[in-house]
């Protein structure tokens, strides 16, 4: 039996809190935007919820690029169509997209109670909202402007007048920052107040497609009873009717049958503004009552 | 028809917020039309239903109602206690189907009636309103047998409505041919002119008789072959 | 006196085997199904009530099988983990729906009879969503008795009942399986199953790890020693004793207790005793310390 000098050491691999720099609000908002925006796209999660999204976004690309290929090859002068008013032809893909897509984002963790997680520590409840619907928002500018864009670069290849399309491209991605605003308030509200994810979508079709829908009849009645006045009021219930008004006041060419002159245009702004602003305090009571309980 | 299974879907229908939602489509539809035929005139109040009313807020009621009765119980399992009995699968689809039918024709096509005769001519409302019958009717079984498949049942049915009868059937006329709508719209071709003429009226008959009674066959088998999935 | 019989069932999700090869019997009585999470038993219990198809095998209720079998669920009731969707109805009127789609003669009397039996006859006016988890399950048991089956199957019918209530559903259990019904329940929590099962099945991995009564299986299990505690006059003279026969494994003196490990508990039971008077000791108390289920549970999961 030999003596050896016995040392040992026992490691302490047992939990410890974390008392090391911690990431600010700003990096974890930043984080769930992105997030939030990947999930509309079914990046990050499963192959089928994919699907959809990019089978819609094909179907809003492939006329743009049809256009393209018609302008490039007959040498046109001007694109046959105006970056809104492609906007306003392919508005049944994007509002589908919407009121597909929000419930992703406000379905899901409202109804299984997750959110409450969420708002244990890092964000609170008015700032979790307004993150999301920053999100949705990016998202449907990003279907919408991706069209666009290849318009505009098909545009360009044709070699049509660069300053006048830079112009036409801008008046459109601000309109379209507003519109997306909308759909994304609306959309997200209704995804919030119905839970399960199949009706809150038949809510968000109603009010975009159906009243968008009666918007139009009415103003077609409009304009052959000549009281366009009633038709330019009734263009203040529908998303689109806001955007294709303001365009038309823009002097871009959509089609617009009662189109909204003198301080109409001013009071179409205002009231797409204040329904935003109502949507986004509609969430955070919502996210608030949720996450209190 | 089981008449415990009728009444526990009528109160799965009836008990909910969406029960509201459901009742908002006929009453906006008719509010509209009689606002537009007093102010203005009746014809123009028409236009509203052939291009919303008909085409967009019956197959929209039609999902509402289908798939209330049958998805959310698929969905969280709990049909199990409906299935668990000594109860032929097929008289549960069916007993389903009739609230989903009866919740169709009163919110979706009796609408389409009422203001249909507010705009005059009550030939051409009955043709319509027998168009949205008979579309109410396949609808509502297309979507239960949707609602019993496959989880996204509204994603789905809301695709077929507005992207294949909807877009793409305004583009190609051939589209009619395997159109719910268009078929009603045949058959009440019959009472009113002024109803287009999209296909053939035997084709219409039996396909909308095949898809309604298919329809309903089709929810009763995937009944029998339903499966509890665990959480293990 | 129904018997369920499962014989060489399988069951795959794709490439996931959820029941591999299982072959039991369920008799009369109270049956606990016990496994760790993911063994597979609910899939089992699925397959056992007919709602899902076994991939290979056959499961039969009397000698019929179960699959696509309408007719069984006259002798089978079901108590499922899922949770209740019907909150908008009463107590009452889940139970009587449920009776009536059994079209019992008189299922006014059955639904009271049976809300008696669970104790709920007060709360039954109530909303199902105003429900605690105990009353949940217990208007489910209610629900599935309702037509007065000879086959009770529920799955983890403890998970989140409050001690109280779960010494009563315990209780209501027990008596039911007296009366001859075939009572099968799923659970991973080892003291339910001890306390209301003494025949158990466990299912480890898919994959039928044991079945009978724990007693008998802790037997079974002779590749460990078995471990006995024992109180005599002089435990350290009797654990030099011990220690020196072959059978004895370890002794260890802790308190005023004294543990063996026995290889060998046939010639141990047969000598003790004469070793005890050899040596003018006198045995207090000899109990087995690891007959728990909790030993053989970890003992089958761990192979």
């Amino acid at each position: 039996m030999s003596e050896y000098h016995r040392s040992g050491v026992i490691h302490d691999l047992g939990y410890h809190g974390y008392v090391g720099p911690r990431e600010g609000t700003a990096t974890i908002a930043r984080t769930l935007f992105v997030t939030g925006l990947r999930h509309t796209y079914g990046l990050g999660r499963s192959g089928k919820s994919k699907v959809l999204p990019f089978v819609l976004l094909a179907m809003s690309v492939v006329p743009a690029l049809i256009v393209v290929g018609v302008v490039v090859l007959t040498k046109l002068p001007t694109l046959p169509t105006s970056y809104p008013n492609y906007v306003n032809q392919t508005q049944l893909l994007i509002s589908l997209f919407a009121a597909a897509q929000a419930p992703v984002l406000f379905s899901r963790d409202l109804r299984y109670r997750s959110i409450v997680l969420y708002l244990a520590r890092p964000l609170s409840a008015p700032l979790f909202a307004m993150t999301r619907l920053l999100s949705l928002t990016a998202a449907i500018l990003l279907f919408t402007a991706v069209p666009t864009t290849l318009l505009f670069l098909g545009a360009l290849l044709a070699g049509l007048d660069v300053s006048d399309q830079v112009n036409g491209l801008l008046k459109a991605l601000t309109l379209q920052i507003l519109l997306a605003a909308l759909l994304a308030g609306i959309t997200g509200l209704i995804s919030s107040i119905s839970l399960r994810r199949g009706f809150a979508i038949v809510g968000s079709v109603m009010a975009l497609i159906v009243v968008s829908g009666v918007v139009t009849s009415i103003q077609a009645i409009a304009t052959t009873q000549d009281s366009d006045n009633l038709g330019v009021v009734a263009g203040l219930f529908s998303p689109w009717s806001i955007h294709n008004g303001l365009a038309r006041a823009w002097d871009v060419d959509v089609a617009v049958l009662t189109p909204p002159e003198g301080a109409w245009p001013l009071a179409y702004s205002l009231v797409a503004m204040l329904v935003v602003a109502a949507c986004v305090l509609g969430l955070v009571a919502r996210f608030r009552k949720v996450g209190s309980r | 028809m089981n008449p415990t299974i009728v009444k526990l879907a009528l109160q799965a229908l009836l008990g909910r917020r969406r029960f509201w939602l459901l009742l908002a489509f006929p009453i906006l539809l008719v509010g509209l039309v009689a606002v537009l035929a007093a102010f203005t005139d009746a014809e123009a109040a028409w236009t509203v239903l052939p291009a919303l009313g008909y085409p967009l807020v019956l197959p929209l009621v039609a999902i509402l109602a289908a798939s209330s009765v049958l998805g959310p119980e698929i969905d969280d399992g709990s049909i199990v206690y409906l299935l668990a009995k000594p109860v032929n699968r097929h008289s549960v689809a069916v007993s389903k189907w009739l609230v989903a039918l009866v919740a169709t024709l009163v919110a979706g096509s009796l609408p389409l009636l009422l203001a249909g005769l507010f705009t005059g001519d009550i030939a051409r409302a009955v043709a319509l309103s027998v168009a949205a019958v008979v579309a109410g009717t396949t609808y509502s079984a297309l979507f239960l047998a949707i609602s019993a498949v496959t989880r996204h049942a509204v994603v789905a049915s809301l695709m077929f409505v507005l992207i294949w009868e909807g877009l793409l059937g305004n583009l190609f006329s051939g589209v009619a041919w395997l159109s719910v709508g268009q078929w009603g719209l045949r058959i009440g071709h019959e009472i009113s002119d002024q109803l287009p003429d999209p296909a053939n009226l035997v084709w219409a008959c039996l396909a909308s008789l095949v898809v309604t009674v298919g329809g309903v066959w089709f929810a009763g088998d995937r009944l029998r072959s339903f499966s509890l999935r665990g959480e293990d | 006196m129904s018997t369920i019989v499962l014989d060489s069932v399988s069951r795959w999700f794709g490439n996931v085997v959820a029941v591999n090869d299982v072959s039991l019997t369920i008799g009369p009585g109270v049956t606990g199904l016990l496994g760790p999470n993911g063994a597979g038993k609910t899939t089992l219990l699925a397959m056992m009530s007919g709602f899902l198809a076994p991939s290979s095998g056959q499961v039969a209720l009397d000698g019929r099988p179960v699959w696509r079998n309408t007719d069984a669920y006259r002798q089978i009731g079901l108590v499922p983990e899922r949770e209740l969707s019907f909150g908008y109805l009463t107590g009452r009127q889940f139970v009587r729906a449920n009776a009536d789609l059994h079209r019992l003669p008189d299922a006014a009397a059955a639904t009271e009879r049976i809300l008696e039996v669970v104790d709920l006859v007060e709360p039954a006016g109530r909303r199902l969503d105003t429900y605690s988890k105990g009353m949940r399950q217990r208007v489910k048991i209610a629900a599935a008795l309702v037509h007065d089956p000879s086959v009770l199957l529920l799955d983890e019918p403890f998970n989140g009942v409050d001690p109280r209530q779960r010494m009563h559903l315990m209780d209501l259990l027990r008596r039911l399986g007296e009366e001859g019904r075939t009572v099968l329940f799923s659970s991973h929590i080892l003291e339910e199953v001890e306390r209301l099962a003494r025949h158990i099945e466990v299912v480890v991995s898919g994959r039928h790890a044991a079945s009978g009564d724990f007693g008998a299986i802790r037997q079974l299990m002779t590749d460990r020693p078995v471990q006995y505690t024992l109180h005599s006059s002089d435990n350290r003279a009797l654990a030099a004793v011990l220690i020196a026969q072959p059978s004895v494994r370890a002794v260890q003196l802790r308190g005023d207790e004294l543990h063996v490990q026995v290889d060998d508990l046939g010639s141990f039971a047969l000598g003790l005793p004469a070793w005890a008077q050899q040596h003018d000791l006198t045995l207090f108390e000899l109990s087995p310390s690891d007959e728990s289920l909790e030993s053989v549970f970890a003992y089958l999961v761990a192979r």
